[in-house]
């Protein structure tokens, strides 16, 4: 009972208290970024004293707050932890952050904590994230990987273990950053993959990723659009035993409701999936039967209204694939589709002889 | 040469410390041979050994020889040999017998276990009777045969101290928790602020000491205070022999010294607590999915490509204990939820072995401090620059170099092992001599 109580108090950790000590321990250095001014907060000017990482970040955070920016504590938290060269701020030791910061430093703070004011998503501020245990480089308006798609990945993996052995390929329709292709290759040892993306900024980034996690040799890229040139997939790749993707599955009267965050600075292109949201989706699924191998399947990530759309649509439509089950997420929404190509007729004949 | 300090543990008979511990192996026969197809160790659960010496005994440490002489070790060595031997017979003898395979698979088990240590015991008869031969040869007329019986006796008398060595090594026990890796958890006690400061800074003692070791140390958990102490946190530490190291530094540790916040310059006591945790591995302890209520930033809303955050913490709530495991260290959620669920892991297993631990004590109406925790087991006095371990009453100087985690700290861990070792042993054949009488 001890413990419980300890983590429930644990479950957020202030530290605007902390700044108020400073700030009476320090007394003498009245730098502008104190003044009541700044306070009222536009845009607080650079300071001409010093000031602490501590500091800087409980001045971000409540500018942050005064101007709506989502997320205030957390994204100064993390720029500034990102500018002391670490992911997290509990992971900058206690002294550097009551140290001053030096006059470059303070420059970097507010050059990316000014982007963020903009509503620049943090991820984009800092050109990074981590997803599952790659950490990727991202840059706007590549889409940035959403903590369900590392339980997608999750999925798949736990397939491909299960038939380990032989040698498999997976095609990922929409790769964005990379997230999930590079994450596959880097579990599965003997995998390889194709990935596809309608931008030409979310082929090049995920390119770079790719090289600097040395994958090079097991990735191919390729700028195709599913929805306009299907044949250019059919001919590239065929016998794939994974197409995994995570399409753009808004619907498109969502759009409108999204956070700035995201509708300013994302590719719609890769959000909004048309009236019902399943357009990609349907492509993919309508294409999948001549791209899997016998047994081959589908893993999508979707909107949790869609699972029991596409069973129906699936199985009026297309004959060669089964829906074989939907999986929930973290927070309990059906959000996964699983489908399965048939056993071909060809392997039928072979198991007979 | 390894000297030991010299203790008496015998003459205070029914009043010893760890005379507690001593008669339930015959009561838990059942669970015991349950445990030896578990887990391979048929004193795995005899007890869990933290060093319960609470009242400051006369405790020394006996010789190697003088362990080799008492009468009892040596009943306790012949017994081993006999039981060897019986169940040995047994497994060879009767093979086709299929009913009592279960009793044979226990037997077969047994001589698995023992055969190291009756080799060793062999290898010392052995030795001791060139030893005899030696001796004989010193009284030769050739002084050329005597040196040479001379030099023969010095290695002989090596290799002997050697072998009993490793014989008492062998009678030892593993506990089954040694194997794993741990939890630590360090949490600020009594003195506000300054009880935070020296929490940090037995954290920063730890993380050396586990580097020291060269073990991993994952934070978990992390709150910090406002002037850069340390309220509360957790760690993840693995690697060769953490546990049976770390599980001596589990109590209350207490600082005496004059603080950084104190104006008037005088003393403070204060204390933190160091809680160590065996991490259980996937096999031997199991939590049902079902019995968890994952808690994210997430959870409300429609989540996915909806929302963009980069709240990833994530808390785990085990539904029928109501216990809480949380962590918000990594940027990737599925991170955070895999930490999380260690901790989880590690908090619900430490209940469950609570409680069995304190079921056996129950049973047996004695009464015994739940595993140390709540003892005060260290004193770090900076005004007279010393460190005191009251389970021992052994005292080092030089706090600053105790604290980096280094060799001071684990000459006092190995000396701790090393009662604790004893402590054992004298169970074990305390244990023979009340079921010879």
């Amino acid at each position: 009972m001890m413990m419980q109580r300890r983590c429930l108090t644990m479950w957020r950790r202030s530290l605007s208290a902390g700044y108020r000590c400073f700030e009476c321990r320090r007394g003498g250095p009245k730098g502008i970024w104190s003044s009541p001014a700044v306070r009222a907060c536009s845009m607080p000017a650079c300071p001409a004293g010093r000031i602490t990482a501590l500091e800087a970040i409980d001045l971000w955070k409540r500018c942050f707050e005064k101007r709506g920016v989502a997320e205030p504590e957390h994204s100064s938290q993390y720029i500034i932890a990102h500018l002391l060269g670490a992911k997290t701020i509990e992971s900058v030791e206690q002294e550097r952050l009551t140290e001053f910061l030096s006059q470059e430093q303070t420059e970097q703070v507010w050059k990316l904590c000014s982007k963020r004011l903009s509503s620049m998503p943090v991820q984009y501020v800092i050109e990074e994230w981590d997803f599952r245990d790659l950490t990727l480089k991202m840059r706007p308006p590549v889409f940035i990987p959403r903590p369900e798609t590392e339980e997608l990945v999750e999925l798949v993996l736990a397939d491909l273990q299960m038939k380990s052995g032989t040698q498999h390929t997976c095609l990922e329709v929409g790769c964005g950053s990379g997230a999930i292709s590079l994450s596959l290759l880097k579990s599965v040892p003997q995998l390889k993959a194709f990935a596809l993306d309608q931008s030409q900024e979310a082929v090049d980034l995920t390119t770079e990723n790719m090289f600097r996690l040395g994958l090079q040799d097991r990735l191919q890229i390729h700028h195709i659009d599913v929805m306009k040139d299907a044949q250019s997939v059919l001919s590239l790749c065929s016998s794939v035993s994974a197409l995994v993707s995570n399409p753009p599955y808004l619907f498109s009267e969502d759009m409108a409701s999204l956070q700035p965050d995201i509708f300013r600075f994302e590719d719609h292109a890769a959000l909004d999936g048309g009236t019902d949201g399943l357009n990609v989706i349907k492509q993919i699924l309508t294409l999948a039967p001549q791209i899997l191998s016998s047994e081959g399947r589908v893993y999508l990530e979707v909107d949790p209204r869609h699972p029991p759309l596409i069973r129906r649509w699936v199985e009026v439509n297309v004959e060669e694939l089964q829906y074989v089950e939907t999986r929930h997420d973290i927070s309990g929404r059906p959000r996964f589709c699983i489908l399965q190509k048939e056993k071909s007729n060809k392997d039928h004949e072979l198991d007979l002889n | 040469m390894a000297y030991r300090k010299v203790a008496n543990l015998f003459p205070r008979g029914k009043e010893f410390a760890f005379s507690l511990w001593i008669p339930y192996f015959s009561k838990t026969r059942g669970v015991i041979s349950q445990s030896v197809s578990l887990h391979g160790y048929a004193y795995s659960l005899y007890s869990k050994r933290t060093l319960h010496t609470t009242i400051p005994l006369l405790m020394k440490l006996l010789s190697v020889e003088e362990l080799f002489a008492k009468r009892a070790l040596q009943d306790h060595l012949r017994k081993m040999e006999t039981e060897y031997s019986e169940c040995l017979k047994a497994v060879s003898g009767s093979v086709t017998e299929e009913q009592c395979s279960e009793e044979l698979r226990a037997k077969r088990t047994k001589v698995s276990l023992l055969s190291p240590l009756i080799q060793s015991i062999t290898e010392l008869g052995n030795k001791e009777k060139d030893m005899t031969e030696t001796e004989m040869l010193l009284k030769d007329e050739d002084p050329g045969l005597r040196e040479l019986a001379e030099l023969e006796r010095e290695t002989c008398l090596q290799d002997i101290h050697d072998l009993r060595q490793k014989i008492l090594d062998l009678l030892i026990p593993e506990e089954e928790e040694d194997l794993s890796d741990l939890i630590l958890e360090v949490t600020a006690g009594v003195g506000g602020q300054e009880a935070m400061l020296f929490t940090a800074e037995v954290f920063d003692m730890y993380q050396g000491f586990a580097q020291h070791h060269g073990w991993t140390f994952d934070t978990l958990e992390h709150m910090t205070s406002e002037i850069g102490g340390l309220r509360h946190a957790s760690v993840s530490i693995s690697g060769f022999q953490s546990y049976k190291k770390m599980k001596f530094e589990a109590g209350v540790h207490r600082v005496q010294r004059v603080p950084k916040t104190e104006k008037q310059g005088r003393m403070h006591t204060s204390t933190m607590t160091v809680a160590v945790l065996p991490q259980p591995t996937e096999i031997s302890f199991t939590i049902n999915l079902k019995d968890l209520k994952i808690e994210t930033k997430r959870a409300s809303g429609a989540g996915g490509q909806h929302v963009n955050t980069t709240d990833s913490a994530v808390r785990i709530v085990h539904l029928p204990t109501g216990v809480v495991a949380e962590c918000q260290q990594e940027r990737s959620q599925l991170k955070n939820k895999e930490k999380a669920m260690k901790a989880l892991r590690a908090k619900l297993y430490s209940m469950k072995l609570e409680e069995e631990t304190s079921k056996r004590y129950n049973q047996r109406k004695v009464q015994v401090g739940t595993r140390g925790r709540s003892e005060k087991i260290r004193t770090y006095n900076f005004a007279q620059d010393r460190i005191t371990d009251h389970r021992i009453g052994m005292t080092v100087h030089d706090v600053k170099s105790f604290l980096l985690g280094e060799d001071l700290l684990e000459k006092m861990n190995s000396s701790l092992q090393e009662f604790s070792n004893q402590e054992t042993l004298m169970e074990l054949l305390g244990e023979d001599s009340q079921h010879g009488s």
